[in-house]
């Protein structure tokens, strides 16, 4: 998974030394974390986040955003940090950042959205161990330019809110009939609770995924 | 050994100086924001005892109880005084238990002589969506509003609009009402009992 | 006696009823990535049992003995990531020397394990749960690793049989295992309320 996101990189990296301009670098980085290389989607990370919080799409904007918030940071000091890091402590270098980040962000919700911090619970600490932050340290951040990381973390960050609500948009739907507590469907409807509970949460992903699938198949053929 | 320490020192001092970065980081947050978090605690149990005791206009910490729990552990449980024009209008304290899933954490609330339930709210729970989740709701919940603070009972079938200490449970979530009924029974003679020998309460006051 | 039933009904709620990977939704990155073959699935389950026992108890102990009600709580999540990291880097330098046959059929696995977010939700959610007693947060770790080898075998023993069926194009890999995931969560779902 780590060798796929970095070669499109290393590749833009490469052209950007023979005079890709640097603003379209930039765009196709940005592009890149909300489709083309989606980390839940195409990547296949941050699956556990994924699953738990997407109940609501409240909780799951809220857990996007965090996301975005650590992921920025992290990609921002590890950026900064680039040059002076020593190859077998570099994991442990990140693990730090990361851990110090999340504690930033879960005290930063504990303090000003309470409910939704419970909400989430334990989810919000489980960010250190999201695959798709130190993955982006160690593909992106730690080889490349402060702009560029920076642009990184949006994309991804991006990709991943999206991914969050659209799944979150989907299940709350179904269960509640309302989405952010807006009633959309008519009274009539049965709510499916099935989807509030894990095997909804489970079976949506995959079809999502399929139905991922199904679509960049067809736009490869055409 | 000189030269170890050397050769340790350079090989991690970025590791060094980050953690004492971070950790003042951490630190500085924590200060700045922890007071914020210990207010939205208590505003958070103060809004609940306010929606089961809307007359009372205050409402301050009487008594930090140890309560055994069901399962034989001690749980601590605060006591709160409603006030109204410095009147006493009656107790909430908390409770927790087991329940269908997870534990279930109540906020009950009784009259100033211990003698009939207020209400009770939900502090957290994991039930069921759809169906254990249904104890948050008021269908449920206002059975015990005006019951008698002694042992409540669970009926499948009934009457739920009779007040009395027979509370018929939620279709499809029997556990669920059962958990809610065995948490305020075991609490409740417990709280009555301590608040007794305390002397809080027992005239009145 | 009392304890004893306690720690057992702990054991069992953890392994079946508030399985890991099923109703906490942890563990699921390498859930999907390495459960194709059943022997490399239990391989992988016996490290992270493996890993989550001591991390969970290195973790309790070092909240109970030095964190808790002390200003140092705040760096909970840092401290518990580092020990976290710290127990998998012993267990792969012991396994390398004592046991190199064992290391090296786990290849890659092993540092993989410390990203695991079963293993910090584990030590998470002890403290969560409010474990005042080292005996129960051992059974807890060791019956959350038994849990995740159980859930991971029976996805492994699926999906070697799923490769033979007519999977649709569109769904194979990823999907099919998630929604096999989801109908086995359902199926576990079942054995809530066993214990009250």
């Amino acid at each position: 998974m780590a060798n796929n996101a970095q070669t499109p990189l290393e590749t833009q990296g490469k052209k950007s030394l023979t005079g890709q301009t640097t603003t379209s670098l930039y765009k196709q980085t940005l592009l890149a974390g909300l489709w083309r290389e989606n980390p839940v989607f195409r990547l296949l990370l941050g699956m556990c986040p994924t699953l738990a919080v997407t109940a609501a799409v409240k909780p799951a904007l809220t857990m996007g955003l965090s996301v975005i918030f650590v992921l920025l940071c992290s990609n921002i000091v590890v950026s900064l940090m680039r040059k002076l890091l020593k190859p077998h402590l570099r994991i442990l270098m990140f693990t730090l950042t990361i851990a110090t980040f999340v504690t930033i962000a879960d005290l930063f919700l504990k303090a000003f959205v309470p409910r939704m911090s419970e909400t989430l619970g334990p989810y919000v600490p489980l960010i250190i161990v999201n695959c798709i932050i130190i993955c982006r340290a160690e593909a992106c951040a730690s080889k490349n330019t402060l702009v560029v990381s920076i642009i990184d973390a949006l994309g991804m960050g991006a990709g991943f809110t999206l991914t969050l609500c659209v799944l979150a948009g989907i299940r709350e739907i179904l269960s509640t009939g309302a989405v952010w507590e807006v009633n959309i469907l008519p009274a009539g409807f049965v709510p499916w609770a099935a989807m509030s509970m894990p095997v909804g949460a489970f079976i949506t992903l995959g079809l999502l995924l399929g139905l991922v699938n199904v679509t960049t198949k067809r736009n490869a053929k055409t | 050994m000189l030269k170890a320490i050397r050769h340790f020192i350079e090989q991690s001092w970025l590791l060094i100086v980050a953690s004492f970065f971070f950790g003042l980081l951490i630190a500085t947050t924590n200060t700045a924001w922890s007071p914020r978090i210990e207010q939205n605690k208590t505003t958070k149990i103060n809004n609940l005892m306010s929606g089961l005791m809307p007359k009372a206009e205050k409402f301050e910490l009487a008594a930090e109880l140890q309560i055994e729990s069901s399962k034989g552990k001690k749980v601590k449980s605060n006591v709160y005084k409603g006030l109204a024009e410095g009147r006493c209008l009656g107790w909430a304290f908390n409770c927790e238990g087991p329940g269908f899933a997870d534990k279930i954490e109540l906020i009950v609330a009784v009259d100033e002589n211990f003698e009939n339930f207020a209400g009770y709210a939900v502090l957290a729970s994991n039930e069921t969506p759809g169906f254990g989740d249904r104890i948050k709701l008021p269908l449920y919940r206002q059975q015990f509003a005006g019951a008698p603070a002694d042992k409540l009972e669970l009926a499948r079938t009934g009457d739920a609009e009779k007040i009395d200490s027979e509370i018929v449970a939620i279709s499809g979530a029997t556990v669920s009402s059962e958990a809610v009924i065995k948490i305020i029974n075991n609490f409740v003679v417990q709280v009555k009992e301590q608040m007794q020998k305390k002397g809080l309460i027992g005239d009145g006051k | 006696m009392d304890t004893l039933n306690i720690l057992l009904m702990g054991f069992i709620s953890i392994v079946i009823i508030n399985n890991l990977v099923f109703t906490k939704f942890l563990g699921i990155c390498p859930y999907l990535g390495v459960s194709g073959r059943i022997d490399m699935a239990f391989g992988m389950g016996l490290a992270v049992t493996f890993v989550v026992t001591l991390s969970g108890t290195l973790t309790w102990l070092i909240d109970h003995l030095i964190l808790l009600g002390t200003p140092l709580e705040v760096t909970r999540y840092v401290c518990f990531i580092l020990v976290i990291a710290g127990a998998v880097q012993l267990v792969e330098m012991y396994l390398r020397k004592f046991f190199p046959v064992l290391y090296e059929s786990f290849g890659i696995f092993l540092p993989l394990i410390t990203t695991n977010c079963a293993i910090l939700g584990l030590c998470l959610f002890i403290n969560l749960w409010g474990i005042d007693n080292l005996l129960e947060a051992v059974v807890l770790s060791f019956g959350a690793g038994i849990g995740f080898t159980m859930a991971i075998c029976i996805m492994a023993g699926i999906r070697e049989n799923l490769n033979l069926a007519d999977v649709p194009q569109c769904l194979k890999g990823a999907p099919i295992t998630l929604i096999t995931a989801g109908l086995l969560t359902l199926a576990f779902m079942g054995f809530a309320g066993m214990i009250r």
